[in-house]
């Protein structure tokens, strides 16, 4: 699905990415971890057409990631959630669709009552993001996100920013929608969620991607002395 | 009892006598012809300018087109009002017959769009990046993001500032006199330079003035308690 050649990001003249290659099949879930700066999110942001790569190649299905134009194909849930402050719930989750022609204005409305339904926020289609707590914040962005029936669902610390009796809610219907098959990449501090969650894990430092595999791999057997750092906190 | 005498008098001739009033009336016209027409020019002009210049940060495109915002932005803020409509009928529109109260309403216009630009500039930044990201993610172009998501919010964070930029121009329409315009303080001063009474023109135009600016107060509080409602 994704095939990450040589990737390098420059911010100014600092190199924030390093030569990334990396391979992603469908149906994987990946889970990055590292340390503050060490490029989880910018990676991400690149994967996500957010960030234009300075040098090497990211293709998504065979395709140069630069040359897609407007693509729902890569869904994302942010940190912050980024949901439509001027909209209802119900509009937030149905204006992408309608407005790309993806569905129907009565289909977007009965397929987002349904995952609505799924995550008991039904009687909350017609408030304001402003009246939701955070977790209910993130479950809305996340079914948002599944809207546009996306190939691959990016998450950039999709709980860093709940209280911890919310995270809980997040992580489960993040689990709901892995065991659907979606292809999802997610950034997390989560490290138990990680362990139960992820086919692969990798473990980036310094803008460089330093080890990775299986949970049981790289939370057993430590290659690297920073891994080793960093699993202790 | 001679001090009503003089009262009245002077209302007289101020107002009644020779149908003064009607002085007045043109110039309440043509101030609030050029107030409205200036300030749809200015919110239209306005808008194009601050998508040109986000549309120039977000996608790096269109650079000539924002050099030319960046400069008539700059020129505009950076001259007087008056300046530009003496510009504008003595040079421009030297030798083109065209309306006088037209020149009006195209300086103030133009005058005002720079204004409202930087407005809705600020606007768009202070919301942040998150939201026109998730909408890129979820495949919403450059345009329907500003249209349905940005925009009514700037709108509605920026509606207090654009208010004040509409008050501000409702009075200084009244520097159009200068080029022959009769707009109300033009009005006031054609009727006491006959009468040599400034009393009663300068206090009756100074009372509309602030009719008009307070009734421009309230629909703008109107407007903010609607779009506030729709949010809670
Ligand atoms: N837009 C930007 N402009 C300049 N520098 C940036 C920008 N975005 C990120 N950086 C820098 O790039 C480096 C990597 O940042 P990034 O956000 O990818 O790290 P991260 O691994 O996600 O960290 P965290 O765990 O704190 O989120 C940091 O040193 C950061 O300061
Ligand atoms: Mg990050």
């Amino acid at each position: 699905m994704y095939e990450v050649k040589k990737l390098v990001k420059k911010f100014d003249k600092v190199k924030v990415l390093k030569e990334i290659d990396l391979d992603i099949k469908e149906g994987e879930k990946i889970v990055i971890i590292g340390p503050s700066g060490s490029g989880k999110s910018t990676l991400l942001r690149c994967l996500g057409r957010l960030e234009i790569p300075t040098s090497g190649k990211i293709y998504f299905n065979n395709k140069d990631i630069t040359k897609i134009n407007n693509t729902h194909e890569i869904g994302m849930v942010f940190q912050s959630f980024n949901l439509f402050e001027n909209l209802t719930v119900l509009e937030n989750i149905t204006l992408a669709p309608i407005k790309t022609k993806l569905l129907s204005k009565q289909e977007a409305i009965k397929k987002a009552r349904e995952y609505l339904k799924q995550i008991k926020l039904e009687d909350k289609e017609n408030n304001y993001p402003a009246d939701l707590s955070g977790g209910q914040k993130q479950r809305v962005a996340i079914i948002r996100a599944l809207m546009t029936n996306p190939k691959v669902i990016l998450f950039d610390e999709p709980t860093s920013a709940l209280d911890r009796e919310m995270i809980e809610e997040v992580l489960n219907l993040m689990e709901d929608v892995a065991k659907e098959g979606m292809t999802m990449i997610v950034v997390t501090h989560e490290l138990n969620f990680a362990s139960n969650f992820a086919t692969k894990i990798i473990f980036m430092d310094e803008g460089k991607i330093l080890e990775s595999g299986s949970p049981k791999e790289l939370f057993n057997n430590p290659k690297t002395e920073r891994l080793k750092e960093f699993l202790k906190g | 009892m001679n001090f009503f005498n003089n009262i009245g008098d002077s209302f007289y001739k101020s107002f009644i006598y020779d149908d003064r009033y009607l002085y007045f009336l043109e110039g309440i016209k043509n101030t609030l012809i050029i107030a409205f027409f200036a300030v749809l020019i200015g919110i239209f002009l306005g808008m194009i300018i601050s998508l040109i210049k986000d549309y120039n940060k977000e996608k790096n495109k269109l650079k000539i087109l924002t050099k030319i915002c960046d400069f008539y932005v700059y020129v505009i803020r950076g001259t007087p009002v008056l300046l530009q409509l003496m510009i504008l009928y003595y040079v421009v529109f030297k030798t083109v017959d065209i309306p006088i109260v037209l020149v009006g309403v195209l300086t103030f216009g133009l005058n005002s769009a720079a204004y409202v630009s930087e407005i809705i500039r600020s606007g768009i930044l202070s919301i942040g990046n998150g939201q026109k990201e998730a909408a890129k993610t979820l495949g919403l172009s450059y345009f329907q993001t500003m249209r349905y998501v940005i925009f009514p919010q700037v709108l509605q964070n920026m509606l207090p500032a654009l208010g004040n930029e509409f008050i501000t121009l409702l009075k200084d329409t009244s520097v159009a006199g200068y080029i022959g315009i009769v707009e109300l303080l033009k009005a006031s001063d054609i009727v006491s330079s006959r009468t040599y009474d400034y009393f009663f023109p300068l206090i009756v135009s100074a009372l509309i003035y602030l009719f008009f600016t307070f009734l421009l107060v309230r629909f703008m509080r109107m407007l903010e308690r609607k779009l506030n409602h729709v949010r809670s």
